[in-house]
């Protein structure tokens, strides 16, 4: 309860700080007519200050599959990547974005990679070849990933003006502008 | 026996039908030996976590291979790998487990059926892996163990992810082309882990799969397994001696590698060298080596295809010399819920 309202209180200072009010922005994502899951949307804000996770980010591997399957943090976050299946894994990315190989590792082990610079990874399994998932690192606090409905949520963005992108599994990625002041912002990709 | 195996898990998981998550996984394979053998197979399974963090484990398969008249059925090995090929749908595994991590220590709970945990004995070692044949050691009909073997019964796992030790107790529930004797099965398992290597021993006793009036005494065996994967090459080896019952000997292993690096993009590459030797009165000695070496790929759309050339020598265990085997896969899974937390 400490650590929330020391979160929280945080948060509600670095608002003002900021000399705006933040909001969060809500909205949807689709591909076509159909909402889009998975997605990942932040807006452009390079110089601000570290965001105030209160948890470390974490790819689990459960079920012989990686959940979440879309999964975004901000540069230099460290990601959890804990084994609770009973067979073993091996996680590597090697194509694009943060390059590393975690080895075979066994159930109730847990390694951390540090994604130190922008882009996308994909992450695989060396043992188990249907288990796929995407890490995006963005340089920004402002980012969030959509739910099977296509929602998504970027919590306490300053008012103003911002440059937004998205990203999809095998999709383009979207660029825009928006203006953070309360109001939905709807992504569509054709 | 699949219904006791249902009951076990439906015990350990009263409510699948209310789970929190559960994904299923079909793979469709079909295949080709210069043997002049053809193979079809399905596996369907499901998977997940229920009320309790229960995790559930069901797979059913059908599978059978096909041997033109001109050639008598046996012996071949081909498509042998970790599934029985005897044209009629099977439960294979079917069970419920519960971990627990109690100040970091590792307690694993684990009742239903479950292929015999001797050595490497995981499907994802040896189904479809770019091998289409079972190491000699883990195939049914060689005096060893059978990849195909499965306990009813439970296991415990205790210890701490570095190193632990399992035990499992349970009756033969086997799936292949040769079922062991009613009994009471044992195995006795140590494992350890060191960066990106894991070794392990274990020890087995059950009833022999031969009949009573040829095979007196129990089968016991010891082993001895290592893993070892870094940067995209995985070696891994099985070293086994026993008894398959009272006066023989079986001494075996083989050894992995496979090899998929960055710049190999679908294809990983696969080896193997494997011995097998079973002593006992001279007529029925039998003392086989085999080299393979082959390919597994990724084809979009779920595909998969395996190709492996397996040359052997000494005595003659699969049907020519020197085959080559090839495979295609298509598999597909589904997240049916998801409310993960």
């Amino acid at each position: 309860m400490r650590v929330s309202l020391l979160v929280i209180g945080l948060l509600v200072l670095r608002a003002s700080a900021a000399g705006t009010p933040a909001a969060d922005l809500r909205g949807t994502a689709r591909a076509g007519d159909r909402p889009q899951a998975n997605a990942v949307v932040w807006l452009d804000a390079p110089n601000s200050p570290s965001s105030l996770e209160a948890k470390r980010p974490v790819l689990d591997q459960r079920n012989l599959s990686f959940s979440p399957h879309v999964l975004a943090v901000r540069v230099g976050a460290a990601v959890d990547f804990p084994n609770n299946d009973r067979v073993f894994h091996n996680v590597f990315s090697f194509r694009d974005g943060k390059k590393f190989d975690l080895g075979l590792y066994p159930v109730g082990v847990q390694k951390p990679v540090v994604f130190d610079k922008p882009g996308l990874s994909r992450i695989f399994c060396n043992i188990h070849p249907n288990m796929a998932a995407y890490v995006l690192a963005v340089d920004s606090p402002y980012f969030g990933v959509t739910d099977d409905r296509g929602a998504f949520a970027i919590p306490l963005v300053p008012a103003g003006r911002f440059t937004y992108h998205a990203w999809r599994p095998g999709g383009p990625d979207l660029t825009g502008t928006l203006t953070a002041d309360g109001s939905p912002l709807d992504i569509r990709w054709p | 026996m699949n219904k006791l195996a249902i009951g076990a898990l439906l015990v350990l998981c009263p409510s699948l039908a209310s789970a929190q998550a559960i994904s299923t996984e079909v793979d469709v394979s079909a295949g080709y030996s210069t043997e002049n053998v053809s193979a079809g197979s399905t596996q369907i399974r499901a998977l997940g976590e229920g009320p309790g963090a229960v995790r559930f484990f069901v797979e059913a398969a059908w599978g059978a291979r096909y041997f033109p008249d001109s050639r008598p059925k046996s012996p071949t090995d081909v498509f042998g790998a970790a599934y029985p090929y005897e044209n009629r749908a099977q439960v294979v595994e079917a069970y419920g487990e519960r971990m627990f991590r109690p100040g970091g220590a590792l307690v694993g709970v684990r009742a239903g059926r479950f292929r015999t945990p001797f050595g490497i004995s995981t499907r994802s070692d040896h189904a479809y892996g770019g091998f289409m044949r079972a190491p000699m050691i883990r195939y049914d009909d060689y005096f060893a163990l059978s990849n195909n073997f499965l306990e009813h019964g439970a296991d415990v796992i205790v210890g701490a992810p570095q190193a632990y030790f399992e035990a499992s107790v349970g009756r033969p529930s086997d799936v292949g082309t040769v079922q062991r004797r009613p009994g009471f099965d044992t195995v006795l398992r140590g494992q350890a882990y060191y960066r990106s290597a894991i070794v392990g021993v274990s020890h087995y006793r059950a009833m022999p799969y031969q009949p009573e009036y040829f095979a007196k005494g129990r089968a016991v065996f010891t082993g001895v397994d290592v893993r070892w994967m870094y940067n995209g090459i995985q070696l891994r080896g099985e070293f086994l001696s026993g008894r398959p019952f009272d006066d023989t000997t079986t001494t075996g292993g083989y050894i992995d590698l496979l090899v998929h690096r960055v710049w190999m993009g679908p294809v990983t590459a696969v080896a193997r060298l494997e011995r097998l030797d079973y002593d006992t009165i001279p007529e029925f000695v039998l003392f086989a080596r085999r080299a393979m070496a082959g390919a597994r790929i990724r084809i979009p759309g779920g595909l998969t295809a395996q190709i492996a050339a397996g040359h052997q020598w000494r005595q003659q265990i699969q049907r020519d010399r020197t085959a080559f085997d090839f495979a295609v896969s298509y598999s597909l899974r589904r997240d049916i819920d998801a409310h993960r937390q």
